[in-house]
Protein backbone atom coordinates (compact mmCIF):
# COMPACT_ATOMS: atom_id res chain seq x y z
CA UNK A 1 0.00 0.00 0.00
CA UNK A 2 2.92 2.24 0.96
CA UNK A 3 4.55 1.34 -2.33
CA UNK A 4 1.36 2.27 -4.22
CA UNK A 5 1.35 5.63 -2.45
CA UNK A 6 4.98 6.21 -3.51
CA UNK A 7 4.10 5.41 -7.13
CA UNK A 8 1.12 7.78 -6.99
CA UNK A 9 3.35 10.53 -5.54
CA UNK A 10 5.95 10.00 -8.25
CA UNK A 11 3.25 10.11 -10.93
CA UNK A 12 1.84 13.31 -9.49
CA UNK A 13 5.31 14.91 -9.36
CA UNK A 14 6.04 13.85 -12.93
CA UNK A 15 2.67 15.12 -14.08
CA UNK A 16 3.31 18.42 -12.31
CA UNK A 17 6.74 18.72 -13.88
CA UNK A 18 5.32 17.95 -17.32
CA UNK A 19 2.60 20.48 -16.80
CA UNK A 20 5.10 23.14 -15.68
CA UNK A 21 7.43 22.31 -18.56
CA UNK A 22 4.58 22.44 -21.01
CA UNK A 23 3.42 25.72 -19.55
CA UNK A 24 6.92 27.21 -19.72
CA UNK A 25 7.25 26.01 -23.28
CA UNK A 26 3.91 27.42 -24.14
CA UNK A 27 4.82 30.62 -22.36
CA UNK A 28 8.01 30.92 -24.47
CA UNK A 29 6.01 30.40 -27.69
CA UNK A 30 3.56 32.96 -26.58
CA UNK A 31 6.28 35.55 -25.93
CA UNK A 32 7.78 35.20 -29.52
CA UNK A 33 4.68 36.70 -31.05
CA UNK A 34 5.79 36.08 -34.77
CA UNK A 35 9.57 36.41 -34.25
CA UNK A 36 11.96 33.55 -35.10
CA UNK A 37 13.97 31.90 -32.47
CA UNK A 38 17.74 32.02 -32.38
CA UNK A 39 17.76 28.41 -33.39
CA UNK A 40 15.50 29.02 -36.36
CA UNK A 41 17.60 31.99 -37.33
CA UNK A 42 20.73 29.90 -37.18
CA UNK A 43 19.07 27.16 -39.22
CA UNK A 44 17.91 29.59 -41.89
CA UNK A 45 21.33 31.20 -42.02
CA UNK A 46 23.06 27.90 -42.53
CA UNK A 47 20.55 26.97 -45.24
CA UNK A 48 21.09 30.27 -47.03
CA UNK A 49 24.87 29.90 -46.88
CA UNK A 50 24.58 26.41 -48.26
CA UNK A 51 22.39 27.66 -51.14
CA UNK A 52 24.80 30.51 -51.87
CA UNK A 53 27.64 28.03 -51.96
CA UNK A 54 25.73 25.87 -54.40
CA UNK A 55 24.87 28.88 -56.58
CA UNK A 56 28.52 30.01 -56.70
CA UNK A 57 29.57 26.51 -57.63
CA UNK A 58 26.98 26.41 -60.41
CA UNK A 59 28.05 29.84 -61.71
CA UNK A 60 31.69 28.80 -61.71
CA UNK A 61 30.90 25.59 -63.55
CA UNK A 62 28.88 27.40 -66.25
CA UNK A 63 31.54 30.07 -66.78
CA UNK A 64 34.26 27.46 -66.98
CA UNK A 65 32.33 25.49 -69.59
CA UNK A 66 31.76 28.64 -71.69
CA UNK A 67 35.37 29.83 -71.32
CA UNK A 68 36.72 26.43 -72.23
CA UNK A 69 34.65 26.37 -75.41
CA UNK A 70 35.94 29.79 -76.47
CA UNK A 71 39.49 29.05 -75.48
CA UNK A 72 39.36 25.79 -77.36
CA UNK A 73 38.34 27.76 -80.45
CA UNK A 74 41.14 30.28 -79.81
CA UNK A 75 43.73 27.59 -79.33
CA UNK A 76 42.49 25.84 -82.45
CA UNK A 77 42.74 29.13 -84.34
CA UNK A 78 46.30 29.66 -83.07
CA UNK A 79 47.15 26.15 -84.20
CA UNK A 80 45.73 26.79 -87.63
CA UNK A 81 47.41 30.18 -88.05
CA UNK A 82 50.86 29.07 -87.06
CA UNK A 83 51.33 25.34 -86.83
CA UNK A 84 54.26 24.73 -84.50
CA UNK A 85 57.40 23.98 -86.48
CA UNK A 86 59.79 23.20 -83.64
CA UNK A 87 59.89 22.25 -79.99
CA UNK A 88 60.21 25.94 -79.17
CA UNK A 89 57.11 26.71 -81.21
CA UNK A 90 55.35 23.84 -79.47
CA UNK A 91 56.31 25.36 -76.13
CA UNK A 92 54.92 28.72 -77.22
CA UNK A 93 51.73 27.04 -78.41
CA UNK A 94 51.46 25.24 -75.06
CA UNK A 95 51.91 28.54 -73.25
CA UNK A 96 49.18 30.03 -75.42
CA UNK A 97 46.97 27.11 -74.52
CA UNK A 98 47.72 27.43 -70.82
CA UNK A 99 47.17 31.18 -70.81
CA UNK A 100 44.00 30.80 -72.84
CA UNK A 101 42.63 28.16 -70.48
CA UNK A 102 43.43 30.16 -67.37
CA UNK A 103 42.27 33.45 -68.80
CA UNK A 104 38.90 34.80 -67.68
CA UNK A 105 36.15 34.84 -70.30
CA UNK A 106 36.64 37.83 -72.62
CA UNK A 107 34.61 40.95 -72.05
CA UNK A 108 32.36 41.74 -75.00
CA UNK A 109 33.78 44.76 -76.84
CA UNK A 110 31.26 47.55 -76.65
CA UNK A 111 33.49 49.97 -78.59
CA UNK A 112 31.47 49.68 -81.78
CA UNK A 113 28.13 50.41 -80.18
CA UNK A 114 29.54 53.35 -78.22
CA UNK A 115 31.36 55.05 -81.07
CA UNK A 116 29.14 54.12 -84.01
CA UNK A 117 30.04 52.06 -87.03
CA UNK A 118 32.24 54.54 -88.93
CA UNK A 119 35.94 54.66 -88.20
CA UNK A 120 38.01 57.83 -88.36
CA UNK A 121 41.76 58.14 -88.06
CA UNK A 122 43.97 61.20 -88.19
CA UNK A 123 47.32 60.00 -89.46
CA UNK A 124 50.07 61.69 -91.47
CA UNK A 125 53.51 63.02 -90.79
CA UNK A 126 55.49 66.08 -89.77
CA UNK A 127 59.03 67.18 -90.53
CA UNK A 128 61.55 69.90 -89.75
CA UNK A 129 64.64 70.48 -91.87
CA UNK A 130 67.78 72.57 -92.11
CA UNK A 131 69.29 73.01 -95.58
CA UNK A 132 72.52 74.78 -96.49
CA UNK A 133 72.94 74.81 -100.28
CA UNK A 134 75.82 76.44 -102.09
CA UNK A 135 74.60 79.62 -103.78
CA UNK A 136 71.50 79.89 -101.59
CA UNK A 137 70.99 81.19 -98.09
CA UNK A 138 70.74 78.43 -95.53
CA UNK A 139 67.29 77.96 -94.07
CA UNK A 140 65.14 76.02 -91.67
CA UNK A 141 61.79 74.71 -92.87
CA UNK A 142 58.94 72.69 -91.41
CA UNK A 143 55.70 71.13 -92.51
CA UNK A 144 52.71 69.29 -91.12
CA UNK A 145 50.96 66.81 -93.38
CA UNK A 146 47.75 65.55 -91.76
CA UNK A 147 46.11 62.58 -93.42
CA UNK A 148 42.39 62.17 -92.80
CA UNK A 149 41.15 58.60 -93.14
CA UNK A 150 37.46 57.91 -92.79
CA UNK A 151 36.14 54.39 -93.21
CA UNK A 152 32.36 54.68 -93.60
CA UNK A 153 31.93 50.96 -94.14
CA UNK A 154 34.52 48.19 -94.58
CA UNK A 155 34.25 48.86 -98.33
CA UNK A 156 34.16 52.67 -98.48
CA UNK A 157 37.11 54.85 -97.49
CA UNK A 158 37.82 58.55 -97.82
CA UNK A 159 41.45 59.62 -97.67
CA UNK A 160 42.54 63.21 -97.87
CA UNK A 161 45.83 64.91 -97.05
CA UNK A 162 46.82 68.50 -96.46
CA UNK A 163 50.26 70.06 -96.59
CA UNK A 164 50.66 72.93 -94.15
CA UNK A 165 53.92 74.86 -94.09
CA UNK A 166 55.20 78.28 -93.10
CA UNK A 167 56.05 80.48 -96.07
CA UNK A 168 57.14 84.11 -96.08
CA UNK A 169 55.01 85.91 -93.54
CA UNK A 170 52.19 83.38 -93.54
CA UNK A 171 51.26 79.75 -93.83
CA UNK A 172 50.61 77.77 -97.00
CA UNK A 173 47.86 75.19 -96.92
CA UNK A 174 47.61 72.86 -99.91
CA UNK A 175 45.23 70.04 -100.61
CA UNK A 176 47.51 67.18 -101.61
CA UNK A 177 44.85 64.56 -102.30
CA UNK A 178 41.19 63.81 -101.62
CA UNK A 179 39.80 60.51 -102.78
CA UNK A 180 36.74 58.36 -102.19
CA UNK A 181 37.35 54.69 -102.84
CA UNK A 182 35.19 51.60 -102.95
CA UNK A 183 36.34 47.99 -102.65
CA UNK A 184 34.45 46.12 -105.37
CA UNK A 185 35.83 42.70 -104.44
CA UNK A 186 39.07 41.14 -103.20
CA UNK A 187 40.92 42.08 -106.37
CA UNK A 188 39.35 45.34 -107.60
CA UNK A 189 39.08 48.77 -105.97
CA UNK A 190 37.61 51.91 -107.49
CA UNK A 191 38.60 55.47 -106.64
CA UNK A 192 37.55 58.97 -107.66
CA UNK A 193 38.93 62.36 -106.75
CA UNK A 194 42.44 63.71 -106.45
CA UNK A 195 44.96 60.93 -105.98
CA UNK A 196 48.66 60.17 -106.18
CA UNK A 197 49.36 59.23 -109.77
CA UNK A 198 49.62 55.43 -110.00
CA UNK A 199 52.05 55.75 -112.94
CA UNK A 200 54.63 57.19 -110.52
CA UNK A 201 55.51 54.63 -107.88
CA UNK A 202 57.77 57.05 -105.97
CA UNK A 203 55.01 59.51 -105.08
CA UNK A 204 52.54 56.74 -104.31
CA UNK A 205 54.78 54.91 -101.88
CA UNK A 206 57.93 56.77 -100.87
CA UNK A 207 57.03 60.45 -100.85
CA UNK A 208 56.21 60.91 -97.11
CA UNK A 209 59.33 62.15 -95.41
CA UNK A 210 59.30 59.48 -92.73
CA UNK A 211 59.38 56.88 -95.55
CA UNK A 212 61.66 58.69 -98.02
CA UNK A 213 65.09 57.81 -96.68
CA UNK A 214 66.81 61.05 -97.69
CA UNK A 215 65.84 64.61 -96.75
CA UNK A 216 65.05 65.68 -100.32
CA UNK A 217 63.27 63.86 -103.12
CA UNK A 218 64.78 62.63 -106.36
CA UNK A 219 64.56 64.99 -109.31
CA UNK A 220 63.35 63.32 -112.46
CA UNK A 221 60.50 61.41 -110.87
CA UNK A 222 59.42 64.08 -108.39
CA UNK A 223 58.28 67.28 -110.15
CA UNK A 224 60.20 66.19 -113.23
CA UNK A 225 59.18 63.88 -116.03
CA UNK A 226 56.25 62.11 -114.33
CA UNK A 227 52.92 63.25 -112.88
CA UNK A 228 52.62 63.39 -109.11
CA UNK A 229 48.95 64.06 -108.54
CA UNK A 230 46.04 63.25 -110.85
CA UNK A 231 42.41 64.35 -110.71
CA UNK A 232 40.10 61.72 -112.13
CA UNK A 233 39.05 58.12 -111.53
CA UNK A 234 41.01 54.92 -111.11
CA UNK A 235 40.61 51.18 -110.86
CA UNK A 236 43.29 49.16 -109.10
CA UNK A 237 44.11 46.01 -107.21
CA UNK A 238 46.26 42.92 -107.11
CA UNK A 239 45.89 39.22 -107.74
CA UNK A 240 48.02 36.11 -107.33
CA UNK A 241 49.45 34.08 -110.20
CA UNK A 242 50.73 30.87 -108.69
CA UNK A 243 53.24 31.79 -106.00
CA UNK A 244 53.80 35.24 -107.55
CA UNK A 245 51.61 38.33 -107.54
CA UNK A 246 50.65 41.03 -109.99
CA UNK A 247 49.35 44.45 -109.04
CA UNK A 248 47.77 46.94 -111.38
CA UNK A 249 46.27 50.43 -111.58
CA UNK A 250 44.53 52.11 -114.49
CA UNK A 251 43.25 55.68 -114.40
CA UNK A 252 41.70 58.45 -116.44
CA UNK A 253 42.51 62.02 -115.42
CA UNK A 254 42.74 65.64 -116.49
CA UNK A 255 46.35 65.23 -117.52
CA UNK A 256 49.24 67.69 -117.88
CA UNK A 257 49.45 71.04 -119.66
CA UNK A 258 51.97 71.74 -122.41
CA UNK A 259 54.26 74.73 -121.84
CA UNK A 260 54.40 76.81 -125.03
CA UNK A 261 54.94 80.41 -123.96
CA UNK A 262 58.62 80.41 -122.98
CA UNK A 263 61.77 79.36 -124.81
CA UNK A 264 63.17 77.85 -121.62
CA UNK A 265 60.24 75.53 -120.98
CA UNK A 266 58.83 75.02 -124.51
CA UNK A 267 57.74 71.40 -124.93
CA UNK A 268 57.86 70.52 -121.26
CA UNK A 269 54.81 69.19 -119.41
CA UNK A 270 53.31 70.98 -116.43
CA UNK A 271 51.93 68.32 -114.11
CA UNK A 272 50.91 70.81 -111.43
CA UNK A 273 47.95 72.16 -113.35
CA UNK A 274 45.08 70.16 -111.92
CA UNK A 275 42.25 71.65 -114.01
CA UNK A 276 41.99 70.46 -117.60
CA UNK A 277 42.72 72.59 -120.65
CA UNK A 278 40.86 70.44 -123.21
CA UNK A 279 38.24 67.72 -123.59
CA UNK A 280 40.82 64.97 -124.00
CA UNK A 281 41.56 62.97 -120.89
CA UNK A 282 44.86 61.42 -119.95
CA UNK A 283 44.95 57.64 -119.58
CA UNK A 284 47.61 56.03 -117.49
CA UNK A 285 48.47 53.19 -115.21
CA UNK A 286 51.05 50.85 -113.81
CA UNK A 287 51.58 47.11 -113.70
CA UNK A 288 53.80 45.61 -111.03
CA UNK A 289 55.10 42.05 -110.74
CA UNK A 290 56.27 40.46 -107.48
CA UNK A 291 58.20 37.26 -108.31
CA UNK A 292 59.23 36.68 -104.68
CA UNK A 293 58.35 38.50 -101.44
CA UNK A 294 60.21 41.78 -101.13
CA UNK A 295 60.94 42.17 -104.85
CA UNK A 296 58.80 44.14 -107.30
CA UNK A 297 59.36 45.36 -110.85
CA UNK A 298 56.93 47.76 -112.46
CA UNK A 299 56.06 49.66 -115.59
CA UNK A 300 53.99 52.85 -115.58
CA UNK A 301 52.71 55.09 -118.35
CA UNK A 302 50.47 58.03 -119.13
CA UNK A 303 49.30 59.20 -122.54
CA UNK A 304 47.54 62.53 -123.05
CA UNK A 305 46.91 65.51 -125.29
CA UNK A 306 48.44 68.35 -123.25
CA UNK A 307 47.88 71.27 -125.66
CA UNK A 308 45.25 73.94 -125.05
CA UNK A 309 41.99 73.30 -126.88
CA UNK A 310 41.61 75.41 -130.03
CA UNK A 311 45.35 75.99 -130.49
CA UNK A 312 47.77 74.42 -132.99
CA UNK A 313 49.04 72.27 -130.09
CA UNK A 314 45.65 70.69 -129.40
CA UNK A 315 46.35 67.46 -131.29
CA UNK A 316 49.86 66.84 -129.96
CA UNK A 317 50.20 63.67 -128.00
CA UNK A 318 52.46 63.21 -125.01
CA UNK A 319 53.62 59.88 -123.66
CA UNK A 320 55.42 59.41 -120.36
CA UNK A 321 56.75 56.02 -119.31
CA UNK A 322 58.50 54.70 -116.25
CA UNK A 323 60.17 51.51 -115.11
CA UNK A 324 60.89 50.77 -111.47
CA UNK A 325 62.50 48.14 -109.29
CA UNK A 326 62.08 47.76 -105.52
CA UNK A 327 63.94 45.22 -103.44
CA UNK A 328 63.83 44.92 -99.66
CA UNK A 329 65.42 41.85 -98.12
CA UNK A 330 66.70 40.77 -94.74
CA UNK A 331 70.07 39.11 -94.95
CA UNK A 332 71.85 36.90 -92.44
CA UNK A 333 74.98 37.38 -94.48
CA UNK A 334 74.89 41.14 -94.09
CA UNK A 335 73.37 41.05 -90.58
CA UNK A 336 70.69 43.46 -91.59
CA UNK A 337 68.26 44.73 -94.14
CA UNK A 338 69.13 46.04 -97.55
CA UNK A 339 66.75 48.13 -99.66
CA UNK A 340 67.11 49.08 -103.29
CA UNK A 341 64.67 51.50 -104.87
CA UNK A 342 65.11 52.67 -108.44
CA UNK A 343 62.96 54.27 -111.10
CA UNK A 344 63.68 55.72 -114.50
CA UNK A 345 61.23 57.74 -116.60
CA UNK A 346 61.18 59.34 -119.99
CA UNK A 347 58.70 61.53 -121.83
CA UNK A 348 58.05 62.51 -125.41
CA UNK A 349 55.78 65.16 -126.93
CA UNK A 350 55.00 65.02 -130.68
CA UNK A 351 56.88 67.31 -133.01
CA UNK A 352 55.62 70.91 -133.04
CA UNK A 353 56.77 74.41 -133.89
CA UNK A 354 56.70 76.67 -130.87
CA UNK A 355 56.13 80.43 -131.35
CA UNK A 356 55.63 79.85 -135.09
CA UNK A 357 55.18 83.54 -135.96
CA UNK A 358 57.85 84.82 -133.60
CA UNK A 359 55.37 86.91 -131.65
CA UNK A 360 56.71 85.55 -128.33
CA UNK A 361 60.25 86.50 -129.29
CA UNK A 362 61.89 83.07 -129.44
CA UNK A 363 60.37 81.32 -132.48
CA UNK A 364 59.92 79.67 -134.69
CA UNK A 365 61.29 76.80 -132.61
CA UNK A 366 60.69 73.33 -134.13
CA UNK A 367 60.96 70.66 -131.48
CA UNK A 368 60.23 67.04 -130.61
CA UNK A 369 60.37 67.42 -126.85
CA UNK A 370 62.06 64.54 -125.04
CA UNK A 371 63.08 64.35 -121.41
CA UNK A 372 64.26 61.66 -119.08
CA UNK A 373 65.22 61.25 -115.48
CA UNK A 374 65.37 58.81 -112.62
CA UNK A 375 67.09 57.64 -109.50
CA UNK A 376 68.63 54.63 -107.83
CA UNK A 377 68.93 54.40 -104.07
CA UNK A 378 70.47 51.76 -101.89
CA UNK A 379 70.17 51.61 -98.12
CA UNK A 380 71.54 49.31 -95.46
CA UNK A 381 70.44 48.96 -91.85
CA UNK A 382 72.14 46.45 -89.52
CA UNK A 383 68.90 45.23 -87.97
CA UNK A 384 70.39 41.97 -86.70
CA UNK A 385 73.10 43.51 -84.54
CA UNK A 386 72.67 43.45 -80.76
CA UNK A 387 73.81 47.01 -80.11
CA UNK A 388 70.84 49.41 -80.21
CA UNK A 389 72.93 52.35 -81.35
CA UNK A 390 74.14 50.48 -84.43
CA UNK A 391 70.86 48.70 -85.11
CA UNK A 392 69.05 52.02 -85.41
CA UNK A 393 71.48 53.47 -87.93
CA UNK A 394 70.82 53.36 -91.66
CA UNK A 395 73.27 54.27 -94.39
CA UNK A 396 71.86 55.51 -97.72
CA UNK A 397 73.35 56.32 -101.07
CA UNK A 398 71.39 57.77 -103.99
CA UNK A 399 72.06 58.76 -107.57
CA UNK A 400 69.49 60.85 -109.35
CA UNK A 401 69.32 62.60 -112.68
CA UNK A 402 67.14 64.86 -114.82
CA UNK A 403 67.89 65.74 -118.42
CA UNK A 404 67.94 69.37 -119.53
CA UNK A 405 64.96 71.22 -120.91
CA UNK A 406 64.18 69.94 -124.43
CA UNK A 407 64.61 73.34 -126.10
CA UNK A 408 68.23 73.50 -124.95
CA UNK A 409 67.53 77.04 -123.78
CA UNK A 410 66.37 76.31 -120.24
CA UNK A 411 67.77 74.33 -117.35
CA UNK A 412 70.68 72.10 -118.19
CA UNK A 413 70.83 68.46 -117.20
CA UNK A 414 71.46 67.74 -113.55
CA UNK A 415 73.00 64.74 -111.86
CA UNK A 416 73.28 64.44 -108.09
CA UNK A 417 74.96 62.04 -105.69
CA UNK A 418 73.73 61.95 -102.13
CA UNK A 419 75.11 60.19 -99.08
CA UNK A 420 72.95 60.02 -95.98
CA UNK A 421 72.99 58.63 -92.47
CA UNK A 422 69.76 58.10 -90.54
CA UNK A 423 69.06 57.28 -86.92
CA UNK A 424 65.68 55.70 -86.17
CA UNK A 425 64.19 56.77 -82.84
CA UNK A 426 61.09 54.63 -83.48
CA UNK A 427 59.76 52.72 -86.52
CA UNK A 428 58.34 55.98 -87.87
CA UNK A 429 60.55 58.67 -86.33
CA UNK A 430 63.91 59.39 -87.91
CA UNK A 431 66.76 61.87 -87.72
CA UNK A 432 68.52 62.29 -91.07
CA UNK A 433 71.82 63.87 -92.06
CA UNK A 434 72.89 63.99 -95.70
CA UNK A 435 75.32 65.62 -98.05
CA UNK A 436 74.48 66.09 -101.72
CA UNK A 437 76.94 66.63 -104.55
CA UNK A 438 75.02 68.57 -107.19
CA UNK A 439 76.65 70.13 -110.22
CA UNK A 440 74.35 70.98 -113.12
CA UNK A 441 76.14 71.07 -116.48
CA UNK A 442 77.78 74.42 -117.14
CA UNK A 443 76.87 75.84 -113.75
CA UNK A 444 78.66 76.15 -110.44
CA UNK A 445 78.01 73.44 -107.91
CA UNK A 446 74.91 73.46 -105.77
CA UNK A 447 76.16 71.05 -103.14
CA UNK A 448 73.97 70.87 -100.09
CA UNK A 449 74.04 69.79 -96.46
CA UNK A 450 70.79 68.63 -94.86
CA UNK A 451 69.55 67.79 -91.40
CA UNK A 452 66.00 66.63 -91.03
CA UNK A 453 63.69 65.07 -88.47
CA UNK A 454 60.54 63.37 -89.66
CA UNK A 455 57.80 61.62 -87.75
CA UNK A 456 54.97 59.49 -89.13
CA UNK A 457 51.87 59.14 -86.99
CA UNK B 1 85.90 59.48 -111.12
CA UNK B 2 82.36 60.68 -111.72
CA UNK B 3 82.30 59.06 -115.15
CA UNK B 4 83.48 55.78 -113.67
CA UNK B 5 80.68 55.94 -111.11
CA UNK B 6 78.18 56.77 -113.83
CA UNK B 7 79.22 53.73 -115.82
CA UNK B 8 79.48 51.51 -112.78
CA UNK B 9 76.10 52.29 -111.26
CA UNK B 10 73.91 50.48 -113.82
CA UNK B 11 76.21 47.46 -113.59
CA UNK B 12 76.04 47.53 -109.80
CA UNK B 13 72.26 47.76 -109.91
CA UNK B 14 72.09 44.84 -112.33
CA UNK B 15 74.42 42.72 -110.21
CA UNK B 16 72.41 43.49 -107.11
CA UNK B 17 69.21 42.45 -108.82
CA UNK B 18 70.71 39.21 -110.10
CA UNK B 19 72.24 38.33 -106.76
CA UNK B 20 68.94 39.06 -105.05
CA UNK B 21 67.10 36.90 -107.50
CA UNK B 22 69.56 34.12 -106.75
CA UNK B 23 68.60 34.47 -103.11
CA UNK B 24 71.94 35.73 -101.88
CA UNK B 25 69.96 37.92 -99.52
CA UNK B 26 67.65 35.11 -98.55
CA UNK B 27 65.22 36.23 -95.94
CA UNK B 28 65.40 33.65 -93.17
CA UNK B 29 62.03 34.68 -91.76
CA UNK B 30 60.10 34.61 -94.99
CA UNK B 31 59.72 30.87 -95.21
CA UNK B 32 57.23 30.06 -97.88
CA UNK B 33 55.04 27.15 -96.93
CA UNK B 34 54.06 24.61 -99.50
CA UNK B 35 50.44 24.09 -100.44
CA UNK B 36 50.36 20.78 -98.59
CA UNK B 37 51.66 22.42 -95.42
CA UNK B 38 49.03 25.09 -95.54
CA UNK B 39 46.14 22.98 -96.76
CA UNK B 40 44.91 22.38 -93.25
CA UNK B 41 44.89 26.04 -92.35
CA UNK B 42 41.37 27.26 -92.83
CA UNK B 43 41.89 30.41 -90.79
CA UNK B 44 41.57 33.77 -92.53
CA UNK B 45 44.96 34.66 -91.05
CA UNK B 46 46.78 32.97 -93.92
CA UNK B 47 46.96 33.46 -97.65
CA UNK B 48 48.96 31.77 -100.39
CA UNK B 49 50.66 29.67 -97.73
CA UNK B 50 51.85 32.76 -95.87
CA UNK B 51 50.68 33.68 -92.37
CA UNK B 52 49.32 37.10 -91.49
CA UNK B 53 52.64 37.87 -89.81
CA UNK B 54 54.59 37.02 -92.97
CA UNK B 55 52.20 39.02 -95.16
CA UNK B 56 52.49 41.97 -92.75
CA UNK B 57 56.27 41.80 -92.85
CA UNK B 58 56.56 41.22 -96.62
CA UNK B 59 54.12 43.89 -97.70
CA UNK B 60 54.79 46.67 -95.20
CA UNK B 61 58.57 46.36 -95.35
CA UNK B 62 58.49 46.87 -99.11
CA UNK B 63 58.17 50.60 -98.45
CA UNK B 64 58.73 51.42 -94.78
CA UNK B 65 59.59 50.12 -91.32
CA UNK B 66 56.93 47.86 -89.88
CA UNK B 67 54.94 49.12 -86.93
CA UNK B 68 53.96 46.72 -84.13
CA UNK B 69 50.37 45.65 -83.54
CA UNK B 70 50.37 47.37 -80.15
CA UNK B 71 50.93 50.78 -81.75
CA UNK B 72 47.28 51.21 -82.79
CA UNK B 73 43.86 50.04 -81.63
CA UNK B 74 41.79 47.45 -83.48
CA UNK B 75 39.55 50.02 -85.19
CA UNK B 76 42.61 52.04 -86.20
CA UNK B 77 44.27 49.01 -87.75
CA UNK B 78 41.08 48.39 -89.76
CA UNK B 79 41.38 51.86 -91.29
CA UNK B 80 45.15 51.80 -91.78
CA UNK B 81 45.25 48.44 -93.54
CA UNK B 82 42.24 49.41 -95.68
CA UNK B 83 44.18 52.50 -96.76
CA UNK B 84 47.36 50.49 -97.35
CA UNK B 85 45.45 47.93 -99.40
CA UNK B 86 44.61 50.70 -101.86
CA UNK B 87 48.12 52.10 -101.86
CA UNK B 88 50.07 48.84 -102.11
CA UNK B 89 47.52 46.90 -104.21
CA UNK B 90 47.31 43.96 -101.82
CA UNK B 91 44.36 41.60 -102.17
CA UNK B 92 41.32 41.42 -99.89
CA UNK B 93 42.51 38.11 -98.41
CA UNK B 94 45.89 39.61 -97.60
CA UNK B 95 44.20 42.61 -96.00
CA UNK B 96 42.09 40.40 -93.73
CA UNK B 97 45.01 38.17 -92.78
CA UNK B 98 47.20 41.15 -91.89
CA UNK B 99 44.47 42.83 -89.84
CA UNK B 100 43.77 39.59 -88.00
CA UNK B 101 47.46 39.19 -87.21
CA UNK B 102 47.86 42.79 -86.02
CA UNK B 103 44.86 42.51 -83.76
CA UNK B 104 45.97 39.16 -82.31
CA UNK B 105 49.50 40.48 -81.80
CA UNK B 106 48.31 42.63 -78.95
Amino acid sequence: MKRIRHYCLAAIIQGALLTVTSLVAHAEDATTDGYVTRKEYEDLKSQMLAMKKELDALKKETAQKQGNAENQALVQSHKEVAPPESSQDQAVADTHKQVATEAPPPVVESEGSLLGTTKFLLAGWAEAMFEARNGNVSTFSASLNPLFLWELTPKILFDGRLEIEPSGGGTNVNLVNAQISYLLNDYVALGVGEFFSPSNVFVERFEPQWINKLPDRPIGVYHGVLPNISVGAQVRGGFPIGPTRVDYALYVANGPTLNTFSARTAGTLDFNSYTDNNDDKAIGGRVGFLPIPGVEVGYGFETSKPGFQGTTFADLRALVQSVDLEITRNSDLLKGRISLFSQYAWSKVDHAVYDPDGSLGFGPLPLTAKRDGGYAEIAYRPTQLDIDLLRNLELIFRWDHLSGDPSGLGDSSETRWTLGLNYWLSPSTVIKAAYEWDKPNGERNRNALFFQTAMGF
Amino acid sequence: MLKMLKRGLPIAVLLLFISTSMNLFADPKAKRKTASESSGAASSDSYMGLTGEQLWSNNCLRCHNIRPGTMYGNAQWDVIVHHMRLRANITGQEQRAIVEFLKSAK
